[in-house]
């Protein structure tokens, strides 16, 4: 094939390519009833109504650290138990220690609660459980496993099977091939993922909260559906400083606990 | 001490790999097994300590006790005892390359202890001194806080050596231990194991002839599934081209000499005339 | 030679402290489900509410997929978003990335400008964007479009622009030496470089923005996230639980697919 023709037909397939994208745009663009003129009248009106959000309300500051604190530690336990659990399905979603229909059962489930946003997860749990914290700690849990299983179950997948066959080879069980064979070869990956999903959490944590987990979300959308502008300002900024922290607090430990491991 | 009955081994597809191995090996012999690959050394030794399963056959293992144990029929519980008496040293090391070279070492006892106990690193100081002093006998005790993953080839060798000693076998197992060494660290190598094996027989897979020479005091021979030779040390050369074949040329290129070959012409002696300086008159 | 083994290293000191530490963290643990009056027993005591919604739930009504035309179209609604968010962030992101990297920004001060704009709206969270949002353009799918561009601007925004300045600098040092311009030394020198990690990403930012697509309905009052909140408040379970279905195979499918584009588009996995 000549250079010309080449060129030709590599421009023409940029053509498809844009024309097939500005298709589906515009359909897109029907379908989300994108109006710029509601956007024009609307950014007036918003940013007048940010003049509203100011200045903070800062006597509400001292009421929203309770909510603040619990929105954190809703955070911590679900990425306890969820780490927790999510090991147990890891072990269960490697080859090289679980059979492969057990692998392949693991494996499964854990790509069905991935492709379940947490959000859904919490409405349902809240029919079935009411309002408050636990429904949110579950669901959050639950996300955790779908994405920490996956990503401990590849690095356990990663642990050369020689090493743990070794280790049989002395006499030694199953629980303790995985003790002594596998916890000590992801542990460092383990433990910074986890931190990463900490970080996570604590940004889902408002989220939810917002539909009924409680914490400082709650009284986020409480704030603004009240009217409250100037105290939602003060919920926003004590937000802000949750995830600033949360972010300096999981790149401090990761640096100290395994400075050579990436994040996936 | 152990021995293997008739084994046979095929693969999932029915290609017959291992046909009919027999052999017993006692107290006091360092067996040296070789041939060429493909013939089935590891999967012997695999079937030595029931990593593998063999088709049909059976090997009984004798332990400290003087209780046979059948590895071919025993499972769970019976079969890790039996693997506890039986130490094995691997090629590739296989150590846990994140934990010490102690805590490797006291993975040797793993099959002795309460396994919940084990799950919270539970043993004993003793154990420890012990295995610290296991860890002296290869010369590495200095090493033994040191993670596995940042020691050298020969040194994870012989922590390796130090979990198997460790396990205070009844039988060592080593399959091709010095492969992935350097000749001087093999030599070695070989002088730890050699003075075990008067302690209890070890059964190792070579692939230096003039090793195996050296220090082994029983030499079988496999080759396309079967023992073709059994029998004491003194290997001629028609007998190693023989189980070998048209590997053996390629493996005498390769073999280190004694003296080597000096590469540049600067440094050889200019005897013959007209090649090389010759030396000025006086 | 007598061997001695130093504290810190004996088994039972280390068996000590392990236990310590078990001990603290799950005193810490307790201690906060107490605090909560979260008690993880009652996962097991409430079990039973979950196994009766479950069994409200059986058999899922998979009629309500085409009985109800609305829920066809909020389905498209959904995917519709996370497409146009995916879409105009993207480009806004590429834009910014350009003046926000080292070696193509026009200037210093320019760089730390947007920046600090990125990080600062990667630090706001998503339902502080979409109320805003809704208080400025009203309920609606178009409300939950733009607090996604926001979104995707603020993440890919900061990591293309570190793509930029992660390229190699020679390839453009040889545009520059055969006397282009800046804009020519980006157009051959830079893009060329980044243009598959930047198609890779922008697949995976369609995959994120789809689920939160989902949960950004539930409170925009759009697409399936609205209705399966709606399902769920009006006890139609059956319902809930055909379009909670629906939305797992939605989300997988949408994965396989965006995975296989992307190995059409750029032939073969650069994703960071």
């Amino acid at each position: 094939m000549d250079y010309a023709r080449y060129q030709r037909k590599k421009t023409i397939r940029k053509i498809w390519v844009v024309a097939g994208l500005g298709f589906a745009a515009y359909w897109a663009a029907v379908s989300c009833k994108v109006d710029f003129s509601a956007l024009r009248r609307g950014l007036p009106k918003g940013i007048e109504f940010l003049g509203f959000m100011f200045p903070p309300d800062l006597a509400a500051l001292a009421e929203l650290v309770n909510p603040a604190l619990e929105t954190v530690l809703l955070a911590f336990l679900a990425t306890v138990f969820g780490a927790i659990l999510s090991f147990f399905f890891a072990l269960a979603a490697a080859s090289n220690v679980s059979p492969p229909w057990l692998r392949n059962a693991s494996r499964f489930l854990l790509a069905t609660e991935r492709s379940l946003p947490e959000i859904i997860l919490l409405l349902l749990l809240i029919s079935a459980l009411g309002l408050g914290p636990f429904p949110g700690v579950i669901a959050m849990s639950i996300g955790c496993i779908g994405m920490l299983g996956r990503l401990f179950g590849d690095a356990i997948e990663e642990i050369n099977p020689a090493t743990l066959e070794s280790i049989q080879s002395v006499g030694a069980n199953r629980w303790q091939v995985i003790r002594y064979g596998v916890v000590p070869q992801v542990l460092p990956s383990l433990i910074i993922n986890t931190i990463f999903r900490f970080e996570v959490n604590i940004r889902l944590s408002v989220l939810l909260g917002a539909v009924g987990a409680g914490g400082i979300g709650y009284e986020l959308f409480y704030a603004f559906r009240l009217l409250e502008y100037q105290r939602a300002t003060s919920a926003i900024l004590v937000i802000l400083a949750l995830v600033f922290l949360s972010e300096k607090l999981s790149g401090l430990l990761r640096k100290k606990v395994a400075p050579e491991i990436k994040l996936r | 001490m152990i021995e293997a009955r008739n084994i046979t081994k095929s693969t999932k597809e029915g290609v017959p790999i291992l046909k009919g191995i027999s052999f017993k090996v006692e107290k006091g012999e360092f067996v040296g097994i070789l041939g060429p690959s493909g013939a089935g050394k590891t999967l012997t030794m695999r079937c030595l300590n029931g990593l593998t399963q063999p088709t049909t056959g059976e090997v009984v293992f004798t332990d400290h006790r003087n209780h046979a144990i059948n590895l071919t029929r025993s499972q769970g519980k019976e079969l890790r005892r039996a693997r506890q008496q039986i130490g094995v040293i691997f090629q590739g090391f296989n150590l846990v390359k994140r934990l010490s070279a102690i805590d490797n070492v006291l993975i040797g006892q793993l099959g002795n202890i309460n396994w919940l106990r084990s799950l919270f690193y539970g043993f004993t100081d003793r154990e420890a001194l012990l295995a610290l002093e296991t860890l002296e006998k290869v010369k590495v005790a200095h090493l033994a806080h040191r993670t596995v993953g940042s020691l050298s080839g020969g040194e994870m060798q012989r922590v390796a050596i130090a979990r198997a000693m460790y396990q205070q076998p009844a039988i060592m197992l080593a399959d091709e231990p010095i492969a992935n060494l350097d000749p001087s660290n093999a030599r070695k190598i070989m002088q730890l194991l050699k003075p075990l094996a008067e302690e209890m027989p070890i059964i190792g897979v070579f692939h230096q002839p003039e090793i195996i020479t050296e220090f082994c005091t029983r030499i079988i021979a496999i080759k396309d599934g079967r023992v073709v030779r059994d029998g004491g040390n003194g290997l001629t050369r028609a007998e190693m081209l023989d189980i070998y074949g048209a590997e053996w040329s390629e493996m005498e290129a390769h073999r280190p000499r004694e003296t080597p070959p000096t590469e540049n012409p600067l440094h050889q002696a200019p005897s013959a005339p007209g090649r090389g300086l010759r030396p000025l008159p006086a | 030679m007598n061997l001695v083994i130093e504290k810190p290293y004996l088994p039972s000191q280390r068996y000590k402290r392990a236990v310590t530490y078990l001990l603290v963290f799950l005193l810490v643990v307790v201690g906060l489900c107490g605090y909560f009056g979260f008690d993880p027993r009652l996962f097991i005591t409430d079990f039973h509410y979950l196994a009766e919604l479950m069994g409200e739930m059986t058999p899922p009504n998979f009629e309500v997929l085409w009985r109800k035309e609305k829920v066809f179209s909020s389905i498209l609604q959904t995917i519709s978003m996370a497409f146009l968010g995916t879409l105009i962030g993207g480009t806004l992101a590429m834009g910014l990335a350009f003046l926000a990297a080292g070696n193509t920004s026009p200037h210093p001060a320019v760089r730390a400008v947007v920046r600090t704009g990125l990080s600062i709206e990667r630090g706001i969270p998503n339902l502080v964007i979409i109320l805003v949002f809704l208080i400025a353009v009203g309920l609606g799918p178009f409300a939950g479009m733009l607090s996604l561009v926001v979104g995707t601007v603020g993440v890919f925004g900061k990591l293309f622009a570190d793509a930029i300045e992660g390229t190699d600098g020679d390839p453009a040092e040889a545009v520059y030496a055969v006397g282009a311009t800046k804009w020519q030394v980006i157009q051959f020198g830079i893009i060329p470089q980044v243009l598959p990690s930047f198609i890779a990403n922008l697949f995976y930012a369609f995959d994120i923005n789809l689920r939160a697509a989902i949960g950004l309905g539930v409170f925009g009052g759009a697409g399936i996230g609205y209705e399966i909140h709606m399902a769920m408040k009006l006890t139609r379970y059956q319902d809930g639980l055909a379009l909670i279905f629906f939305t797992i195979v939605l989300i997988s499918l949408f994965e396989k697919v965006s995975d296989y584009l992307r190995r059409q588009a750029i032939g073969q996995d650069v994703l960071k």
